[in-house]
C-alpha cells in the first residue's frame, strides 16, 4: 500500500483508450476526483496507439489521421485534474477495492467509490490449421508493431478478415509501406441495396463514411486486391508461413468445396474483428448478453452505461465492439452517470450534457444496422479447425485431445480440467471461444448458451515479488475460533493447497 | 490426457432408474470410489451429483499426500489418548498412500502418482524444536523422516532461503492428479454396471422403516429413486444430506485459496511445507508452481464458486517466496478456490448409521488421501457386513446426534 497520488478516488477508470479518456474527462469535468489507469506506456488505447517509448514524433502532419485524433483526445485531459497512472494494470477487484500493479512496483490497493471499466477489445481468435506458425499475426498485433515500433514482420502479407477492419487495416498497413499480396474479406461485396441502406444512414456519419472512402482509395492506390466472400482455410509451411490457402464461403462463412486457392506469402494477418476484453467485468460479476456481431459475450448495461453491479460502469469496445466513435460517446455517458450517481450533478444537467452524445450514438447505430449484412460474423469462422489443430496454444492441446472431454460434458470448466485447455498464461483468451464453439456443436446448442469458465484473479499475470505482502500473518485454519483445541488427528492433506 | 475416455454425457444425462440397491450421493472421489468398489463386486449402484463430477474439493485440491505431521496436530499435544490417536491416524495415512500407489493398476489408467519426497521447513528456534518433536512422533508412528540442518541442508536443498535453519525430509510423500482420479473411478464404475447421473440434486429423502428392499425414496430434481441403502459422499454438503434423514453430522466447511504460476524450468522435485506458517508448495509435472496451504476465501452459497482473495494470495505467496526466493520473478497466472469439509473433532465420518439403518457416509477432510481406502473398507463392510464395524467409534455418523439428544 505504498506510493503517492489519489488513494481514494471518487472514480477509478480502467483503460486509457477512447472510452476511458472520454469517461475520465466527463467525470472530472463534473467534479469527481478521477484516477485513470492503463497498462500501456502511453494513453490512446489500441486505435489511438502512440509511438512507443524512445520514439519522438518530429512531424505530426506526416503521421496517420488516427495518431492526430488520438493525440488531441489525450491532450484534452490536460489541466482538468485527472490523475493518470500508466504501465499499471488492475489485476483484481474485490468490492470497492481494486488492486493495481505498476510495472516494477509492489501491488497497491485503491479504494474507489465507483469503478468504470473501459478495457477495450482484443482480436477475435480464429483457430485454423497452421495458425500457430510463425508469421501468422493478428491485425491488432501487426497494427501495434507498425504504430509503436514502425516495423513490419515480413515481405509478402496476406490479410484475411471481415468487417470495417478488412478495409481499414490493409489500407493503413499499405500506408506504412507494407506489401499486401491480397486482402480477403469473408463477407459479401456491397450490393446496390447495401449502398442505399448506408446512404440513408449517412446523416451524422459522414466522417466514418469519408474514412471508408479514403481507405478504399488507399487500397486502389497501393494496388491491393480486395476479394470478397473468401476466408483463409489453412496456413502451410515448414516452421514458418510459406503458403496461405483461401476459399470462397457462403453467407454463414462455411467453405464452398472446390474453391480453394493457394498464394505464396510469409505473413498472414488475421483480422476477423474484435471481442470485448471481459476479464474484469466478469470478475466483478457483471451480467452478460450474447451478440456475435458485437464480439460474442457483451456487457449488459442501462442507458447510462451502468452494469448490473452497483457502482460499476462500463463503456467502449470492452462492452461490445462498436468502434472508437461509439466508445467516446459511451465513455461520456458513463462518466456523467458516475457524477450523477455521486450526486455532484443533477439529472437535468446530466441529461442536457448527454444529449449530443446520445444523438450521435443513435446515428452510429443506424449505420451499423445498415452495414449489418456486410459485417455479420458467420459461424463458419469457428469450424475451420481440424483434429490436428492446436486449440490451446499455451498448453498445446489439439482438437482431438478435446473431443473425448467434450463428449462427456458441456461444461467448459470440466473440459479444462480434463485437458488443461485454458490453463496457460493467456488464461483462455485465445482458446476459450473455440472450445465453447466445439462444445456447442457437439451438444447441439447455440454457442451463446455455453457459459465461459469461472473468472478468477489476477486478470493479468503478476510477479510474486509484486504480489507478496510480508506484513500478512498466516491464518490458523482447521482450529476452532478460540484456538484452544487439543491435538488433531490425521496428517493433513491440504484440500485446496 | 490424450485419448482418455470419460463417462459420456449421453449416459450421465439419461433418466434415473426407478430403484437401486445402493444410491451414492456425491460425484467426488469418495462417491466415485464407492460406486467403483461396489459395482466391481456386482452390487447394483447408482451415483447422483447435483452438478458435474469432481467439481468440488476432490477436483480443486492440489493432489498432495502429506504424511508429515502438521503444526495444528502438534500444538498442545494433550493426553496420552490423544497421542495414541495421532499415531493411529499416522499409520492409517501410510496405508492410505499404499492404496494410492496401486491405483494406476487397479483403474488401468495414469493418475500421475509420483513419490517426490517432501520438506517441512523451520525458521525460528521454537519451530526447530517443534520439528524435532514432530520427528520423534513420526518415528513412533513409522513415518520415515530425517532432520536436516546447516551445510547438509544447503547441499541437499540449495533452493531454500538462508533463513531456513532446519527441515525434515520425508521420502514417501508425493502427489497425484486430482483432476482425473474421480472421473476415472466413475468411468470404471460405469463399465462395471454402475449408473452415473450428473445434474441430479437431492431435494429430500423419505424413510420407509428399516425392513424390506425399499428403505429410502430419494427425490432429486431429475426424478425420484427408491434405494435399499444410501451412501452420503457429499463432502462439504454431507451435513445437509444427512439432515434429510434426521442425522446431524458434525461437519463444517471452509473455502481455501490456491495460487498457480506460469511454468518455469525445473527447480524443485520435493514438495515444501512450513512447520509454523501456512504453506504447501510444489512444482508440477507441467513445471508450474502450486502455492497453497490453507489460506481462506470468503464463503459463497452453492452453486457459486467461492471467490478467491487477494489478501490470501498476497499472504500465501509472501510465505512461499520467503522459503523459495527464486519465486520472486515468477508470475502468478491464476488463483482458484476449493471447499474443505472438516469436523469439530477432526475425525472422519465413515460407516453406517445405527439411528437410521441403511444410511451410510464416507466423508473426511483429508479426502483426497483417505477416500480410496475408506471407500474400499466401507464397500467391503457393505458387501459382507460384520457385526463389528471396521471403523472406530469416533468415526460414527451418529456421534453428534447422540450428543445432542442426551
Amino acid at each position: 500500500m505504498t506510493g503517492g497520488g489519489v488513494r481514494q478516488p471518487d472514480l477509478l477508470v480502467v483503460g486509457g483508450g477512447p472510452a476511458g479518456i472520454s469517461a475520465a474527462r466527463a467525470a472530472a469535468g463534473a467534479g469527481l476526483r478521477v484516477l485513470l489507469v492503463d497498462e500501456r506506456p502511453t494513453l490512446g488505447g489500441q486505435i489511438f496507439k502512440q509511438p512507443g517509448p524512445g520514439f519522438t514524433v518530429t512531424d505530426p502532419a506526416a503521421m496517420d489521421k488516427q495518431f492526430r485524433q488520438g493525440r488531441a483526445l489525450i491532450e484534452s485531459l490536460d489541466g482538468i485534474g485527472v490523475e493518470v497512472r500508466l504501465r499499471t494494470a488492475v489485476v483484481a477487484v474485490e468490492g470497492r477495492h481494486a488492486v493495481l500493479v505498476t510495472e516494477g512496483s509492489p501491488a497497491e490497493t485503491v479504494t474507489a467509490a465507483r469503478l468504470l471499466l473501459a478495457p477495450g477489445a482484443h482480436d477475435r481468435p480464429v483457430a485454423l490449421p497452421g495458425w500457430t506458425l510463425p508469421g501468422v499475426i493478428t491485425a491488432g498485433g501487426l497494427q501495434t508493431l507498425a504504430k509503436t515500433q514502425r516495423v513490419l514482420p515480413g515481405e509478402r502479407i496476406v490479410f484475411a478478415g471481415a468487417g470495417p477492419v478488412a478495409l481499414a487495416f490493409p489500407a493503413q498497413l499499405a500506408h506504412y509501406g507494407a506489401h499486401i499480396v491480397t486482402a480477403l474479406e469473408a463477407g459479401p461485396a456491397p450490393g446496390v441495396a447495401d449502398v442505399v441502406r448506408i446512404a440513408r444512414a449517412a446523416p451524422g456519419n459522414t466522417a466514418l463514411l469519408r474514412d471508408a472512402a479514403r481507405y478504399r482509395a488507399l487500397l486502389l492506390r497501393h494496388r491491393v486486391p480486395l476479394r470478397y466472400g473468401r476466408i483463409v482455410v489453412r496456413v502451410e509451411g515448414a516452421g514458418k508461413v510459406e503458403r496461405v490457402v483461401h476459399a470462397a464461403v457462403d453467407a454463414d462463412w462455411r467453405v464452398i468445396t472446390g474453391t480453394e486457392r493457394t498464394v505464396a506469402a510469409d505473413v498472414l494477418c488475421l483480422g476477423y474483428g474484435f471481442v470485448p476484453s471481459l476479464e474484469l467485468t466478469r470478475l466483478v460479476g457483471c451480467e452478460l448478453d450474447y451478440d456475435e456481431d458485437l464480439g460474442g459475450h457483451v456487457v449488459r448495461r442501462d442507458e447510462w452505461q451502468r452494469t448490473s453491479v452497483d457502482g460499476v460502469y462500463a463503456a467502449g469496445d470492452g462492452t461490445g465492439v462498436e468502434g472508437s466513435f461509439v466508445a467516446i460517446d459511451e465513455g461520456r455517458l458513463a462518466g456523467l452517470a458516475a457524477a450523477l450517481d455521486a450526486g455532484v450533478i443533477s439529472i437535468g444537467e446530466a441529461d442536457r450534457t448527454a444529449a449530443p452524445a446520445r444523438q450521435r450514438l443513435a446515428r452510429r447505430r443506424a449505420l451499423s444496422a445498415a452495414t449489418n449484412r456486410l459485417y455479420r460474423v458467420g459461424p463458419g469462422v469457428h469450424e475451420l479447425s481440424t483434429a490436428d489443430t492446436v486449440i490451446c496454444r499455451c498448453e498445446v492441446v489439439r482438437q482431438r485431445d478435446l473431443l473425448p472431454a467434450i463428449e462427456s460434458t458441456a461444461d467448459i470448466n470440466v473440459v479444462k480440467a480434463y485437458t488443461r485447455a485454458g490453463m496457460g498464461p493467456c488464461q483462455g483468451k485465445n482458446c476459450q471461444r473455440q472450445v465453447c464453439a466445439l462444445i456447442a456443436r457437439r451438444h447441439g446448442r447455440p454457442v451463446a448458451d455455453i457459459p465461459l469458465a469461472t473468472p478468477r484473479m489476477p486478470v493479468r499475470p503478476v510477479p510474486i515479488g509484486a504480489l507478496a505482502d510480508h506484513t500478512i500473518n498466516s491464518p490458523t485454519l482447521f482450529l476452532p475460533e478460540d484456538d484452544s483445541a487439543g491435538p488433531t488427528a490425521g496428517p493433513t492433506v491440504e484440500v485446496s493447497g | 490426457m490424450t485419448g482418455q475416455q470419460w463417462v459420456s454425457a449421453a449416459d450421465s444425462s439419461a433418466a434415473l432408474p426407478a430403484s437401486t440397491d445402493v444410491l451414492v450421493v456425491g460425484g467426488g472421489i469418495a462417491g466415485t470410489a464407492m460406486a467403483y468398489y461396489l459395482a466391481r463386486e456386482g452390487v447394483e449402484v447408482t451415483l447422483v451429483d447435483r452438478g458435474e463430477l469432481n467439481r468440488e474439493a476432490s477436483g480443486t485440491n492440489a493432489g498432495s499426500f502429506h504424511l508429515q505431521l502438521a503444526i495444528h496436530q502438534l500444538s498442545g499435544q494433550g493426553s496420552g489418548a490423544d497421542r495414541e490417536r495421532l499415531l493411529a491416524e499416522a499409520r492409517l495415512s501410510l496405508a492410505a498412500f499404499s492404496v494410492w500407489q496401486g491405483l494406476d493398476a487397479e483403474l488401468d489408467g495414469s493418475l500421475d502418482v509420483h513419490l517426490t519426497g517432501g520438506w517441512m521447513v523451520a525458521e525460528t528456534p521454537q519451530q526447530v524444536r517443534t520439528l524435532w518433536d514432530k520427528h520423534e512422533l513420526e518415528q513412533l508412528a513409522g513415518i520415515e523422516t530425517e532432520v536436516v540442518t546447516g551445510a547438509e541442508l544447503r547441499r541437499r536443498a540449495p533452493y531454500l532461503a538462508e533463513n531456513i535453519t532446519a527441515a525434515t525430509y520425508c521420502p514417501v510423500e508425493g502427489h497425484a492428479n486430482p483432476l482425473i482420479v474421480a472421473p476415472l473411478y466413475a468411468l470404471r464404475a460405469a463399465q462395471h454396471g454402475a449408473v452415473i447421473r450428473t445434474h441430479a440434486a437431492v431435494l429430500g429423502i423419505d424413510l420407509h422403516g428399516d425392513s424390506g428392499a425399499k428403505r429410502f425414496t430419494v427425490h432429486t430434481d431429475a426424478g425420484s429413486i427408491d434405494a435399499h441403502r444410501v451412501v452420503d459422499c457429499a463432502g462439504a454438503w454431507s451435513g445437509e444430506l444427512a439432515a434429510m434423514v434426521g442425522i446431524r453430522l458434525p461437519v463444517r466447511s471452509e473455502g481455501l485459496h490456491v495460487n498457480v504460476t506460469e511454468p518455469r524450468p525445473h527447480l524443485l522435485t520435493p514438495m515444501l511445507q512450513h512447520i509454523g506458517r501456512r504453506l504447501t508448495l510444489k512444482q508440477t509435472e507441467q513445471h508450474t508452481f502450486l502455492i497453497g496451504g490453507g489460506w481462506p476465501t470468503p464463503a459463497a452459497p452453492a452453486p457459486h464458486r467461492y471467490p478467491t482473495s487477494w489478501h490470501s494470495a498476497a499472504g500465501n505467496t509472501a510465505v512461499a517466496v520467503s522459503v523459495l526466493p527464486a519465486l520472486a520473478d515468477v508470475r502468478v497466472v491464476r488463483t482458484w478456490s476449493g471447499v474443505i469439509v472438516f469436523t469439530d473433532d477432526f475425525s472422519p465420518v465413515v460407516g453406517e448409521s445405527r439411528l437410521v439403518p441403511g444410511f451410510h457416509a464416507c466423508v473426511s477432510s483429508t479426502g483426497f488421501t483417505f477416500s480410496p481406502i475408506f471407500a474400499r473398507q466401507l464397500a467391503e463392510q457393505m458387501l459382507a457386513p460384520r457385526a463389528a464395524s471396521p471403523f472406530p467409534d469416533r468415526y460414527s455418523l451418529d456421534r453428534a446426534s447422540v450428543a445432542t439428544t442426551k
